[in-house]
């Protein structure tokens, strides 16, 4: 038990661009090493700054993280070391993310699959879109004008088989990659860099140890929602597109994971029976913020940020009232079945 | 005693004498020369339909079929795939979006418009649709296209059909008569989309004709090829299975007034690599591929073939 911090942290260094991870087909090339090869072109300014300085200073850097930035993270000398006294250990964990395989549940020792298997021209395409949301929206002019910026021509975005689709998918997965590095940096609950998220909760470290899980998850929503601020005016594309029937699925998985995601790094780690319930309500109400937040002319999101605080009040009556009904069913069917045994019924 | 081994030699050499050799008689030069002459013929053979023909003749064979029928190529695929085809290669063009709005072209873009290039494409079906999209969706007056094909009488077709078209004698459209297996009038990296619809099936030697596609590409530039698949579900295949060998024969005897080049279509259909071998030889010839590389349109009964010419990067 003592050997799983470093375990995480090894984990954490690994999975450190949980969504960008390349595909792992043959054709594909280097699977880690790739998406930092192909993003460190068009971002060398700002990764190199975020290496080569303390984390105050890539606080600095992601808190103002505009939208050309993207997660790029080196493992650190710390998470090196960490990983080679826990050789015995971490050696089944870079196994199997050499060869990760459709895993069906959820584990905290092991990496996560990679969200989405792009290859390293596709994620190229990709990231030299985000740059034109903001301006283009989620359309397919923002694709190729990423792609042109890429090197690549016009007919190169027949690359993206789903389209506009792949373009909202890559947003997600690469803010909630973005989201997991703010906070492994310290930069959401401040100085707790290093610590894994599982082990937050119980040391007495940093000033994010006072808070409580939902207030952390709260905290985490609203860090999530400001990072679309600047693709607040062009949102409408995007939920159109994730509304399409096809793209439902996909959908709802990449939301699925992002809750996940918030969950996990807020140190929620209990495994009980309402594992589902707290997901999907965290995923509603990132879900309905998102909706609230296309409609918000507030420069600082205000209004969106009450509007997750009333949802939090709402989801908080109404787990009081499910468990109160829960405790109340539970009385009486208890009652019954005794009241019935003192009667001589087989139950 | 002499009779005695005197009569011992005739006897072994009259019972030999009743054993055939299993063999023809063959000297060493002769058998050099067997084996000369019996190597191309065995090489050298692919087929053409279901029957195996030498390389040097699908071609003409080929050429026959196609100069019968390109008359009525037109009312042909209309009948015989029940006006299905149209919906394929409209859902091919606007799938491919040719063509890039003016709005959105760098203004020192020293190329304007794609360089588009469809290969067996005859008789211009793909070719105007491309064009017609690129100019009324795209608003894209640059974008060319230069349909190649081998075949003079199909080329012929497309160039009556394209007096209709407002593209007749503009420089947006070309007419090639080429192998599409060796087109050295076409330099390398000048092709923006290469495109062929309905044709690497009768090509000769398939591999040539994709290495062939890979040199005339620019990088980033994407191929795209729609050809009769496999289909995947064994019921709808029994249907489909039927209405090949039985309806369409029949139909072309009846309409074209000639069976046997509509039986080498159906042939031809048949012997054509599946979904997952033909995204194989597209990745042999260097090309990326993206996602899961096909699309299968009507239950693989066609289905569209992509492939990205990958840029080197430093």
């Amino acid at each position: 038990m003592a050997s799983l911090p470093r375990l995480h942290r090894a984990r954490t260094s690994l999975s450190a661009i949980p969504s960008l991870r390349t595909s792992h087909q043959p054709g594909a090339v280097a699977p880690y090493h790739a998406p930092a090869n192909s993003l460190s072109t068009s971002l060398s300014t700002s990764t190199s700054t975020a290496r080569s300085s303390p984390i105050s200073s890539s606080c600095l850097i992601s808190n103002s993280a505009t939208i050309s930035q993207a997660q790029t993270r080196t493992p650190t000398p710390l998470c090196i070391r960490a990983r080679a006294r826990s050789h015995l250990h971490a050696q089944p964990q870079i196994q199997s993310a050499l060869h990760p395989s459709i895993r069906t549940y959820h584990s905290s020792l092991h990496p996560r699959p990679p969200t989405h298997e792009y290859t390293n021209s596709q994620v190229a395409i990709l990231s030299a879109s985000l740059a034109h949301i903001p301006t283009e929206g989620f359309t397919r002019a923002a694709l190729t004008a990423g792609a042109r910026d890429a090197g690549f021509l016009d007919v190169s975005v027949q690359l993206l088989p789903r389209g506009e689709f792949d373009l909202v998918l890559f947003w997600l997965a690469s803010r909630r990659g973005l989201l997991r590095a703010k906070v492994e940096d310290g930069c959401v609950f401040g100085e707790t860099a290093g610590t894994p998220a599982g082990d937050r909760t119980g040391t007495g470290k940093g000033k994010g140890s006072g808070l409580s899980v939902d207030e952390k998850v709260r905290i985490l929503i609203m860090e999530r929602l400001r990072m679309n601020k600047d693709v607040k005016g062009v949102w409408q594309d995007a939920l159109a597109q994730m509304s399409l029937l096809g793209n439902i699925p996909l959908a709802f998985s990449e939301l699925h994971a992002l809750s996940n995601d918030i969950l996990n790094l807020a140190g929620d780690t209990a495994v009980d029976s309402t594992w589902y319930a707290r997901r999907m309500a965290i995923g509603a109400i990132y879900a309905s913020a998102e909706m609230a937040m296309t409609r918000d002319p507030t420069p600082d999101m205000v209004e969106t940020e009450a509007f997750v605080k009333r949802r939090f009040e709402d989801k908080q009556a109404l787990k009081d009232k499910v468990e109160g009904v829960g405790s109340w069913v539970g009385f009486w069917g208890n009652t019954v079945v005794g009241v019935g045994r003192s009667w001589g019924l087989k139950i | 005693m002499s009779a005695r081994s005197a009569w011992r030699a005739l006897h072994y050499s009259a019972k030999r004498r009743v054993v055939q050799p299993t063999s023809p008689y063959r000297c060493f030069s002769c058998t050099r020369q067997a084996f000369d002459q019996a190597k191309p013929d065995q090489q050298r053979m692919t087929h053409f339909g279901f029957t195996n023909v030498p390389e040097s003749e699908k071609e003409s064979r080929v050429g026959a079929v196609f100069s019968s029928v390109a008359s009525s190529y037109d009312n042909m695929n209309d009948l015989m795939s029940l006006g299905i085809h149209r919906l394929w290669k409209d859902h091919f063009v606007r799938s491919l979006n040719p063509g890039t709005p003016v709005a959105n072209r760098p203004a020192d873009a020293k190329d304007q418009g794609w360089n588009i290039l469809d290969i067996a494409g005859g008789t211009g079906d793909i070719a105007f649709r491309m064009l017609d999209h690129a100019t009324n969706i795209n608003h894209d007056m640059q974008t060319r296209v230069t349909i190649s094909d081998i075949n003079a009488e199909m080329l012929a077709e497309g160039r009556k059909r394209s007096t209709a078209t407002p593209y007749y004698n503009t420089s947006r459209l070309s007419f090639v008569q080429a192998n599409a297996q060796d087109m050295p009038h076409i330099p390398s990296d000048s092709v923006d989309l290469y495109t062929v619809v309905f044709g690497i099936r009768n090509f000769t030697d398939k591999q040539a004709a994709l290495n062939e596609a890979f040199r005339v590409l620019k990088p980033g530039g994407v191929f795209a090829c729609m050809e009769f698949s496999k289909v995947e579900n064994p019921v709808f295949d029994a249907v489909y299975k039927r209405w090949n060998f039985g309806a369409i024969p029949l139909i072309g005897q009846i309409v074209a007034g000639d069976r046997d080049s509509y039986q080498y279509l159906v042939e031809s259909i048949e012997r054509f690599p599946s979904q997952e071998e033909f995204r194989g030889m597209i990745q042999k010839a260097g090309f990326e591929i993206p996602g899961k590389g096909y699309e299968n349109l009507t239950g693989g009964i066609a289905a569209i073939h992509k492939g990205i010419k990958p840029i080197s990067r430093v």
